[in-house]
């Protein structure tokens, strides 16, 4: 038996797949592939696949993490190649490394960087610096106690914007993993409060990478 | 940069997932390259039309043509259906998002009567003229099948031709003939429909005329050209263990209703209960060779990476190669870790058995359906199971450590008694006193049985299509006599809503002239009728008065010497035998199955299956 941790892109198609509906995905693309999945011992056995952090509904992404468990050892090319085989447009495996025990550790991840397209209600002068440069950023976040207000300004390490009349793009490092984890969605309600005249009539998301201590896993 | 409306509109429904279409598997074909764009509509939202097998195997058939391009097109649920109409969005399909008012052709599957309101509804949010005489050249033929199909007279109006019978040959047939006929110069709408009415199988509504006697009552449906025939045969397909099935199905991302790998065994149902639609309408039986399906099992298992297989048919039990099949199966399952689901099985010493090898086996929740509470009412409906059967096998399944017991029956059902209903909650004590003799130490602990009852709806080509439906009130207050019977609190009780089947019952046996009362309902905001949450029978009651028809009307007792609204379709099983049938039910003399004796009911007409073992 032996682990693999892979790294895959999540295109437009597949952005509207929900984080259980993709783990159940998953089980049937390997099952398809052929790969000998390793399953948890215990009453209900289910498959040893792991999923770095969930993704939001709607949210595309450049380099997502998921973990698998296989009985028996095969070659990292040929696992890759045998899942893409499989995979329906929009998925992409893109890396792929066998680790050992800890190696490659999920609960490490601290920080994502996302990117941000954004189209405004109307042309309005986006300082940034200024935006940052506020002590605190309280807005209502949702936690697991419920919905409350919240500081995030120390949540958010970067944030760069290019703009085009009212259309800006939006790219951010913020904190992310289980720790603490920041949406981007809260950072754009942060700015719609804190930022004259700036209001969003639509947005979507990009997650870029993953990162843990400012590397990325893989 | 730009944002695409549907993602505007995606970011604020439920489940999108619905709405996007590229699973695995989707047919992708290039457009610009096909002849015939055609629609295959569910009239129900994506789980439930997802769950149907019949729209795999069309899909599959259809798609198998270079020539044509066969998309999925299902109701947007309510949320989306707002979200769409806000924005002039029209009713689109899932493979291409184009819309489907570009399409040749669009084809609907009528699997119950509660869907008509969104067939309706979907017609209209395709900007498509929801009558057929108001279509012009410039948008698709509408056309239909499924089971309510027999009987679609309520919304014939709004389908320019509907497809009788198995639908694997006949799709092809109308195609091809789509295909002549666009080739004709100044080819008209009615021209296509002419030339498919010579089809076995095509009934094209407009084609007939239907006269009305002046109590309502309809006195004659009379062809109005030649080329329509005065009856209609419904198609099936003669050698079903070669019929085409798909050897890859869409996987879906969502959660939907059956979520595994169909195995269609057989056709048919040998059994012949009076009151049941699908017992006659699918007939003769016709069987898959046990090698055909273990076949198609291992690749379908392939192609898709279920985890789970099921056996799809009308009872199980009844099919001859059943031990060697599920033989097969369990060896390709323990393998693989797949589980194995087997419905509709009769309780006895194999399946018992079987149920003890397959993996996954919760051991709760076991239905049986006994359909009414006495012997003398199972003889009248042809149930052929007795009251001794019930308590041997629910003394089985006790020892076997199951204790969730269902008890399905109908209440309603012709020629019935207050007795007959007490003698539900009677066989639900005497299972459970079933139960309680068992010796402590080999049963299981906390046993549950429920009772629960639907309401009968005569249907039509049944035994029982002449029969008087009962009133809403009629069932309440047997519902309350049962309810008041039910002596144990181990067993529970639960019933099916009697607005909904008052209506199944006025589409059931519904004429043309219904056809108003369901625009009108949907104007009124009514469609998802099947969905609880959604059904809104004041609307329903509102729009019956509006259009001055009295639903009552289609409830009652009919003579056999009236002429039914269905009465120009031939399912192959004969008028006369349904009306011998009857006369049996009434003398609660019970029919023996297809394979103990043929009955003579017409269907050995289509000279295969059953009928010749």
């Amino acid at each position: 038996m032996s682990n693999y941790v892979l790294k895959y892109k999540r295109g437009n198609e597949v952005k509207y797949i929900s984080h259980l509906d993709f783990v159940r995905f998953i089980q049937r693309v390997i099952r398809r592939a052929e790969l000998p999945m390793l399953f948890s011992s215990g009453f209900n056995p289910h498959p040893l696949i792991n999923i770095a952090l969930p993704l939001s509904v709607g949210v595309t992404s450049d380099g997502e993490l998921m973990r698998i468990g296989l009985d028996g050892d095969f070659n990292e090319q040929f696992v890759m190649d045998t899942i893409n085989k499989t995979l329906p447009p929009g998925f992409e495996i893109i890396g792929i490394k066998k680790v050992e025990g800890k190696e490659i550790n999920f609960n490490k991840i601290n920080k994502a960087i996302y990117q941000c397209n954004c189209e405004l209600e109307k042309e309005t002068k986006v300082d940034i610096p200024s935006f940052l440069s506020n002590t605190s950023l309280l807005v209502m976040k949702k936690s697991k106690s419920g919905i409350k207000e919240a500081d995030i300004r120390p949540h958010i390490h970067s944030l760069e914007c290019t703009q085009e009349k009212n259309n800006i793009t939006l790219k951010m490092c913020i904190d992310a993993g289980n720790n603490y984890n920041l949406k981007p969605d809260t950072v754009i309600e942060a700015m719609e409060k804190y930022i004259d005249g700036f209001k969003t009539t639509f947005y979507a998301v990009h997650r870029c990478a993953l990162l843990a201590d400012d590397a990325e896993l893989l | 940069m730009s944002f695409s409306l549907m993602d505007k509109i995606l970011k604020n429904v439920e489940k999108p997932t619905r709405y996007t279409g590229r699973e695995l598997n989707m047919c992708i074909k290039d457009p610009a390259k096909i002849d015939v764009r055609f629609g295959f509509c569910f009239p129900d939202v994506y789980e439930i039309a997802m769950s149907h097998l019949g729209l795999k195997i069309l899909y599959h058939v259809l798609n198998l043509r270079d020539d044509t391009y066969c998309e999925r097109v299902f109701a947007p649920w309510v949320d989306m259906e707002e979200a769409m109409r806000a924005n002039n969005m029209k009713l689109f399909a899932l493979e291409t998002g184009d819309e489907v008012i570009s399409f040749d052709m669009i084809g609907f599957t009528l699997q119950y009567e509660m869907s008509y309101s969104n067939v309706i509804n979907m017609l209209d949010l395709a900007g498509i003229p929801l009558l057929s005489k108001d279509r012009g050249t410039n948008v698709p033929f509408v056309c239909a099948g499924g089971p309510c199909a027999y009987n679609a007279e309520p919304i014939a109006d709004a389908i320019d031709f509907f497809m009788l019978g198995e639908g694997e040959d006949i799709i092809c047939e109308i195609i091809d003939v789509y295909k002549e006929w666009k080739k004709i110069p100044d080819h008209t709408r009615e021209q296509y429909l002419e030339m498919i009415a010579e089809i076995e199988g095509i009934y094209v509504p407009q084609f007939y005329d239907v006269e009305y006697n002046e109590d309502c009552t309809i006195k004659s449906i009379t062809p109005n050209r030649p080329c329509a025939k005065p009856v209609v045969k419904k198609r099936i397909m003669s050698d079903f263990d070669s019929a085409p099935t798909p050897d890859k199905v869409i996987v879906p991302y969502g959660d939907i209703v059956h979520d595994r790998v169909m195995l269609e065994v057989f056709r048919g149902c040998i059994r012949g209960c009076r009151f049941c639609q699908a017992g006659y309408v699918y007939r003769p039986v016709r069987e898959r060779k046990a090698d055909t399906l273990t076949c198609l099992a291992d690749r379908l298992l392939s192609s898709t990476g279920y985890d789970e297989i099921s056996l799809s048919s009308l009872s199980t039990s009844d099919y001859s190669q059943l031990p060697e099949l599920t033989d097969n199966l369990i060896e390709m399952t323990e393998k693989k870790k797949i589980g194995l689901s087997l419905p509709s099985l009769r309780i006895d010493n194999f399946s018992l058995e079987l149920m003890n090898k397959v993996q996954k086996v919760r051991k709760s929740g076991i239905t049986f359906a006994p359909e009414a509470g006495t012997q003398r009412l199972r003889d009248v409906i042809n149930k052929n199971i007795t009251e001794e059967n019930i308590l041997s096998s629910t003394a089985m399944l006790f020892r076997g450590g199951w204790t969730n017991v269902k008890l399905y029956f109908m209440i309603g059902l012709p020629a019935e008694t207050e007795e007959d209903v007490e003698g539900i909650a009677n066989l639900a004590q005497k299972v459970l006193d079933t139960y309680f003799e068992i010796p402590k130490e080999e049963r299981a602990k906390n046993i549950n049985i429920t009772v629960s009852t639907s309401s009968f709806i005569p249907k039509p080509f049944t035994a029982f299509q002449w029969c008087r439906q009962d009133t809403r009130d009629e069932i309440i207050e047997k519902q309350n006599l049962l309810k008041s019977s039910i002596k144990s609190k181990r067993i529970r009780y639960s019933w099916h809503d009697n607005k909904t089947s008052y209506l199944e019952g006025v589409f059931a046996r519904g004429d043309r002239r219904l056809i108003n009362v369901i625009c009108r309902a949907v104007k009124n905001g009514c469609r998802f009728d099947g969905w609880n949450d959604h059904f809104k029978f004041d609307q329903w009651m509102k729009s019956f008065e509006e259009c001055n028809i009295d639903p009552d009307f289609y409830l009652r007792e009919r003579g056999f010497d009236e002429v039914l609204p269905w009465d120009h379709i031939d399912i192959g099983v004969t008028k006369s035998f349904f009306k011998r049938e009857y006369d049996k039910s009434q003398k609660a003399q019970t029919t023996p199955n297809c394979r103990e004796k043929c009955s003579g009911c017409g269907a050995s007409c289509f000279g295969t299956g059953v009928c010749y073992e």
